[in-house]
């Protein structure tokens, strides 16, 4: 407790420090670096961490002898949950603050708030969180996962490991859940599930009451058939779910509740005990066996200065994508956007559980998906991974409109929504 | 005739020619700093400005509006974000169509959004609105319409005091959980954004946001200068008679509940536009707009400029979101403390706010002359 | 799960002639190589087998047990580990179930070649006696893995082994694991365990779990319609998802019979749902009460509009957090009085933030009502923003002690207990308050000043001093909701924010400046809540509760419960 006071004392001083040095005067000595996450208001509590993991990560680099031979510099900025203000800070990062790059943005509207403002003053965005797809953008690098990277070899786990055979869709009412589910429901149909075994709810942001919703979904489990709950309920809203889930007595063996947003940190602030054996789709976790990753958790241990503090997938997904980056620049010489655009495509980087994940064309990720079972002392536990990486889907093949849809941001297509039965890129031309 | 008079009566505050004379220079100047001023020297002024003051005079605009209702009727509606956030909606709506087949699915009619929710066709509050005077239209009457229904039915039944506040609150906070909806049709939280082109122009050019700049420039002046010649005239004497004594005012015969809804809509209207207006220079709407928060930073924005005085808000709007900008760049975990505490030390400090302040301040100057004029007379005596 | 695989390499038979000697000294044999340890294995288990065999008990002895135990060792992969559960499953020995349970619970370690610990609280314990092994090897130990579909199978495990069991609790659970899995492989045990119960509740139970078996797997058709009626009798979600699972497949009149059992056990749910729902409706509406109750007193007797009346509530939660991290680290042994520590502490925790908040700001204020939202606003933002830096943004873990957390069914209804114990505590708050403020002195002076502040002061009334009370007073009550809160929400800094619009509403629906108004406000609003959510969904539901609430102040501009008297006009 008092170390956290302390930790952000330090932080506030650093903070002070970063910013008088922020002058554009030294600009020629640093490459700087945006970092664009809310420190306050409702996102903060999800997004602080990832700001922190982004200086801890300028920090180790600035060790191993900066980049290009100079110093990488961290600008702070914060948009304060308020999506118009994220589009602002990302003007004045680029604009006033010559950043060469920036890391940032938690939720789908703040990306969405923020996309003109890359396009226009041509800078890129890295984008850690598991989002809807749907999207792919030539300044934007997304490194969290797109559906297919989570939500179907979820279901696809659930049908066959578990025998699942009745499904219950529950999810905040915003874009990410409802494009999801959007496809789940398009794929469950596929694989042949019937209308009426598919239950899909959608409750406010920060739902709290949660006692209807739980005993509607025990009343549907109850037709005889295995039944599991695919759940894209956003940050907030989980912890009184899953309270209510734990005292209705709903247990993972009856109704496994298979979740997309809730990670090590959401887990950090409920008791896990009844639990148990649910499970979380991601494509890392902080019980991941390998060398990187316990090197990657002790330093986050020791820069926060927290033994207890976890580590999740965004963060893990900005460790990837700033490596990428810092290779790209590398490769290409040069921190200009354009250069490095086209040199990030094919750069492949170690992951922290084991593998190379390299950026693909449509500037989504390769990524292993893991399942796991959430343990009694707040982990996961891996019960199932994909034999080999999946390559991330900007444009979903379960959606009527955008089966045809691919992207390719490699020369001479250049185009992030091409449309292959009628071979033209649509919407808007591609940026210059 | 009845213009010049209106005029006239609009200008009669000294405060009120400073501020359209400063908001005129502001508008020319700003333009003449960006285009005319190369980048380096000191006194260009940076693209990325422009939006950024284009935003703080929107606001400035909303908080005018809340003064006349606030400031010179005593409702102090803690819902008048709902008003700006429909006038931005209904723009947001015109610009989504103007995207046309530019969107990532290239559907001619329908929104990205709704093409991959399936939509199969426009919802029927949709049509229209590809036409920008219908949009311009609608950026008024919505607003106005809400704030007449809501005010005709508040002030009808003396609903008053805390508890109108409370329901305004109520208001703007069903109207948050309503946009919230992904099955309203408007985009549910991430709202409409991606923004092309406003009459023809290109929102991300320069020139289109110092366009866009300079209208909300003259908008502000409009608007300051009929709310203060509103305010001026007759009726804005008995506006200010309903706050000091309502059941007063209604024995010598008036109708308050018509003096407040006449108020209402007025500001209901103007905070339509300025919400119009902040949508193409920020390229988002959604339904944190609405939230009860931002309605009480208007508030707070209104006071710490100094309620009922017309020119105080706005200037209370520019310093308090130009602190927010300079704070959540430089010190972003300190923000909060620092608006709070500007919260706690202009109510106990400056009930008036600045400009109270400064009235005070030539108040006591002009009390001390007095005093001393009267003391030498005396003297003389 | 397919259990038909039964195997029974070993009789069953109870032999209590078994010292551990000698499973050591087998165990030492054994453990050689994999293969040679499978050989011995076998060897011992023939021997143990002969030795059964003459030893006239059909039951697996220690020895045997201990011998499959151990090949959890060399299990690799889930499914292996599944066929050694399968093994044990087999010897329906209850040695077995401790190491079942500690499966379950993930408290199994084991190392190639054979060694098994159960580890509990950092000992290292026999797998079946559950004595502390001295000196255990406890190098490279590893965790045997499970997932969901394993912990069914050791459920169905352990139902089969403990339905001979001593506590008749754990009797329960297993004959109705049973009777949810309906797995025929333990109907022997089954008739065994039904043949000795003598708890005529339990009996019933088992013989509603050995309809459930005959159901899906005897051919006789009157069996079967029997089997039929005593699930139909049984009448709860269980019996409904058998019922309505043996339709899918079912034909003719069977299938009839069980389509009008089903009907009929709906029948019987769909009024208990009614039921349920009012229960949902009054726990919401407890929750509200609670979050409005403390602001009842600060605006609602007082006139401050409170907005930092939802950081007090925050304040609470978070000392609630505090004390149990100081037990935790401290004094574990008082986990469970951890809330009851934590009510005083949170109410004086936001009484005093209250009183501080008064004292300096407040006090300056009355009268000016307007002008209260803003500074306290401001307050708020502080707070909010404080306990940010001090905690940090991310949520904060407050446990629920044992009698906070399950659930009970009542009839078909099931109630959980830290709803339970919110309505309970809300009651007895209100109950206290109306105490307060109705029949001690300082009630009476409370009641004094807000009705006519002049007339009070004149008689001697210190009245800054009773509104520094007061205020105290209705902030340590909102830090007091903040402990019972903790236990079904989230601990984060965004906490307040969230309940401050809401209980705004409950206080002016129910009419400011009464405390009956707050309470009967809040359960409408809550079981209204509840009644909207199923046909409207919770969003649409909440919304059409705000309009009703601005039209409602439309007709009674003052409330549910208006104040009458000439303060009002003040």
């Amino acid at each position: 407790m008092f170390t956290k006071a302390k930790s952000s004392m330090a932080a506030f001083a650093t903070l002070l420090a970063v910013s008088s040095a922020s002058v554009p005067a030294n600009a020629e000595d640093t490459i700087k670096v945006g970092i664009l996450h809310s420190l306050s208001g409702t996102m903060a509590i999800s997004e602080t961490t990832l700001k922190d993991a982004m200086l801890m990560l300028i920090d180790e680099q600035n060790k191993k002898g900066g980049l290009l031979g100079k110093q990488l510099e961290a600008v702070v900025v914060d948009p304060a949950s308020d999506w118009p203000l994220f589009a602002e800070k990302a003007r004045e990062l680029i604009s006033a603050d010559q950043v060469s790059a920036v890391f940032g943005c938690w939720t789908s509207v703040s990306r969405k708030s923020v996309l003109p403002v890359f396009k226009e003053l041509n800078s890129l965005l890295f984008y850690p969180v598991q989002y809807e797809g749907e999207e792919s953008e030539r300044n934007v690098f997304y490194t969290g996962a797109a559906p297919n990277q989570q939500a179907i070899p979820a279901v696809d786990y659930l049908m066959n490991e578990e025998g699942v055979e009745r499904w219950v869709l529950a999810g905040t009412d915003y874009v990410y859940p409802r494009t999801t589910n959007k496809i789940l429901e398009a794929y469950l149909k596929a694989k042949g599930v019937a209308e009426e075994d598919i239950m899909i709810n959608y409750t406010p942001f920060g739902h709290s009451d949660w006692q209807t919703i739980v005993s509607d979904i025990k009343a549907f489990g109850s037709a005889g058939k295995k039944t599991a709950v695919v759940s894209t309920i956003n940050g907030d809203a989980n912890v009184p779910f899953y309270k209510e889930l734990g005292n209705q007595g709903i247990k993972a063996e009856d109704i496994p509740v298979v979740a997309f947003s809730v990670g090590e940190e959401e887990l950090a602030g409920l008791d896990t005990g009844p639990l148990v054996g649910h499970l979380a789709a991601w494509n890392y976790f902080q019980s991941a066996d390998t060398e990187a990753n316990a090197e990657f958790i002790k330093t986050w241990k020791a820069y926060i200065g927290d033994e207890k503090r976890v580590t999740n997938d965004p963060m893990e997904a900005h460790y990837i994508g700033f490596n990428m980056w810092v290779k790209a620049v590398e490769k290409a010489g040069t921190t200009d956007p354009d250069a490095v655009i086209d040199a990030i495509v094919g750069v492949s980087v170690p992951n922290l559980t084991g593998g190379y994940s390299a950026m693909m064309p449509n500037h989504h990720i390769t990524k292993p998906v893991l399942i796991g079972e959430i343990q009694a002392d707040g982990q996961f536990e891996t019960v199932w991974e994909t034999s080999g990486l999946v390559v991330g889907d900007a444009w979903s093949d379960y959606l009527p409109d955008s089966k045809d849809l691919i992207s390719d941001w490699r020369k001479p297509m250049n185009c992030g929504n091409f449309n292959t039965a009628s071979g033209k890129c649509l919407g808007s031309t591609p940026a210059n | 005739m009845i213009f010049g008079h209106f005029l006239k009566q609009g200008l009669a505050s000294r405060y009120v020619q400073v501020a359209v004379l400063i908001l005129l220079a502001v508008a020319v100047m700003v333009p003449v700093l960006n285009l005319a001023v190369p980048p380096g020297n000191p006194f260009h002024l940076p693209d990325h400005w422009v939006p950024l003051l284009g935003k703080y005079l929107c606001y400035a605009m909303l908080a005018l509006a809340l003064d006349l209702v606030w400031g010179f009727c005593g409702i102090l509606s803690l819902g008048h974000a709902a008003f700006f956030a429909l006038g931005g909606y209904a723009m947001g709506m015109y610009l989504m169509r103007q995207i046309g087949s530019r969107g990532v699915y290239g559907n001619p009619v329908l929104p990205d959004f709704m093409v991959f929710l399936n939509y199969k066709e426009l919802p029927w509050f949709w049509y229209g609105f590809d036409n920008f005077w219908f949009a311009a239209l609608m950026v008024v009457a919505v607003p106005s319409l809400l704030a007449f229904v809501f005010g005709w039915l508040a002030f009808r039944s003396r609903v008053a005091g805390v508890y109108l506040s409370i329901i305004t609150q109520a208001m703007t906070y069903a109207l948050l959980l309503a946009f919230f909806r992904n099955d309203m049709g408007f985009g549910g939280n991430n709202g409409l954004t991606d923004f092309k082109e406003i009459i023809g122009f290109d929102v991300s050019a320069g020139s289109t946001r110092l366009g866009l700049f300079v209208a909300t420039a003259l908008f502000l002046i409009a608007s300051l200068v009929i709310i203060s010649s509103v305010v001026a005239s007759k009726y804005g004497k008995i506006l200010v008679a309903v706050r000091d004594a309502e059941p007063r005012t209604r024995f010598i015969g008036y109708r308050p509940e018509n003096v407040k809804l006449f108020a209402f809509v007025l500001s209901a209207a103007i905070a339509g536009i300025a919400g119009a207006l902040y949508v193409p220079q920020v390229g988002i709407i959604n339904p944190g707009e609405f939230a009860p928060a931002n309605s009480i930073e208007v508030v707070v924005w209104t006071a710490v400029g100094g309620r009922g005085t017309l020119v105080g808000p706005i200037l209370g709007a520019i310093l308090v979101n130009a602190g927010k900008s300079w704070f959540t760049g430089v010190l972003p975990e300190f923000w909060l403390f620092a608006l709070g505490g500007l919260f706690i030390f202009v109510t106990l400090f400056l009930p008036k706010g600045i400009l109270g302040l400064i009235g005070q301040v030539k108040a006591s100057a002009r009390a001390r002359r007095e005093k001393r004029a009267a003391e030498q007379q005396v003297l003389a005596e | 799960m397919t259990h038909e695989i039964v195997h029974r390499p070993y009789p069953r038979g109870r032999n209590r002639n078994s010292p551990r000697t000698r499973a050591v000294a087998i165990e030492g044999r054994c453990g050689e190589g994999r293969r040679v340890q499978a050989l011995m294995a076998a060897f011992c288990a023939f021997l143990v087998f002969l030795f059964l065999m003459f030893a006239n008990a059909a039951h697996a002895d220690e020895a045997s047990v201990r011998a499959i135990i151990s090949k959890f060792a060399d299990a690799e992969g889930f499914s292996q580990v599944e066929k050694v559960i399968d093994e044990l499953a087999a010897t329906g020995d209850p040695l077995a179930v401790r190491t079942l349970n500690a499966l379950n619970d993930g408290k199994l370690q084991v190392k190639r070649g054979g060694t098994v610990y159960i580890e509990e609280n950092g000992k290292f314990l026999d797998p079946i006696t559950g004595e502390p092994v001295d000196g255990a090897d406890t190098s490279g130990l590893d965790k045997v893995k499970i997932k969901n579909s394993l912990r069914r199978t050791i459920s169905a495990a352990l139902s089969g082994m403990t339905l001979m069991a001593k506590d008749p609790a754990i009797r329960s659970q297993a004959a109705s694991t049973i009777f949810d899995s309906s797995d025929a492989s333990q109907l022997e045990a089954l008739e065994k365990a039904l043949a000795a119960e003598t708890v005529p509740s339990i009996r019933e139970q088992m013989e509603e779990a050995k309809a459930s078996i005959q159901l899906f797997n005897s051919n006789d058709p009157a069996e079967v319609s029997t089997a039929l009626g005593t699930i139909k009798a049984r009448g709860n979600r269980a019996a409904l998802a058998l019922l309505s699972k043996y339709a899918a497949s079912a034909d003719g009149e069977l299938k009839e019979q069980a389509d009008a059992a089903i009907s009929s056990v709906e029948e019987t749910l769909s009024m208990w749902e009614a039921g349920q729902n009012v229960w949902y409706g009054i726990s919401l509406g407890s929750v509200l009460f609670l979050a409005a109750i403390g602001l009842a007193i600060t605006f609602g007797v007082m006139g401050v509009i409170n907005m930092a009346h939802g950081e007090m509530v925050m304040l609470g939660a978070y000392t609630t957090f505090v004390v149990q991290e100081l037990i935790r680290t401290s004094a574990p042994g008082l986990f469970e009085y951890s809330l009851l520590i934590a009510l005083p502490m949170a109410f004086l925790v936001a009484g005093g933030v209250g009183l501080l908040m008064e004292r300096s700001i407040i006090r300056f204020l009355y009268g000016r009502p307007l002008e209260t939202l803003l500074a306290t606003w401001g307050v708020s933002l502080i707070l909010q923003q404080a306990v940010r830096t001090i905690f940090g943004p991310t949520n904060r873990e407050v446990g629920n002690p044992d009698w906070m957390s399950g659930a009970f069914t009542l009839g078909e209804m099931s109630l959980t207990w830290n709803r339970v114990w919110i309505v309970c505590f809300s009651l007895a708050m209100f109950v206290a308050l109306q105490f307060v403020l109705k029949k001690t002195y300082f009630g009476l002076q409370m009641r004094a000043v807000t009705q006519n502040r002049r007339m009070a002061s004149s008689m001697a009334i210190r009245t800054p001093w009773v509104d520094a009370m007061t205020f105290a007073l209705g902030s340590g009550i909102a830090g007091l909701a903040g402990v019972a809160l903790s236990q079904i929400d989230n601990v984060s800094p965004n906490l307040g924010q969230s309940y401050i619009i809401d209980s705004f509403m409950v206080v002016v629906f129910g009419g400011v400046g009464n405390l009956w108004g707050t309470l009967i406000g809040a359960f409408t609003l809550g079981i209204a809540n509840k009644f909207l959510e199923p046909y409207a969904g919770a969003v649409l539901g909440k919304i059409l509760v705000l309009v009703f609430i601005i039209l409602f102040i439309q007709r009674r501009p003052r409330g549910l419960f208006a104040q009458k008297g000439r303060a009002v006009e003040a």
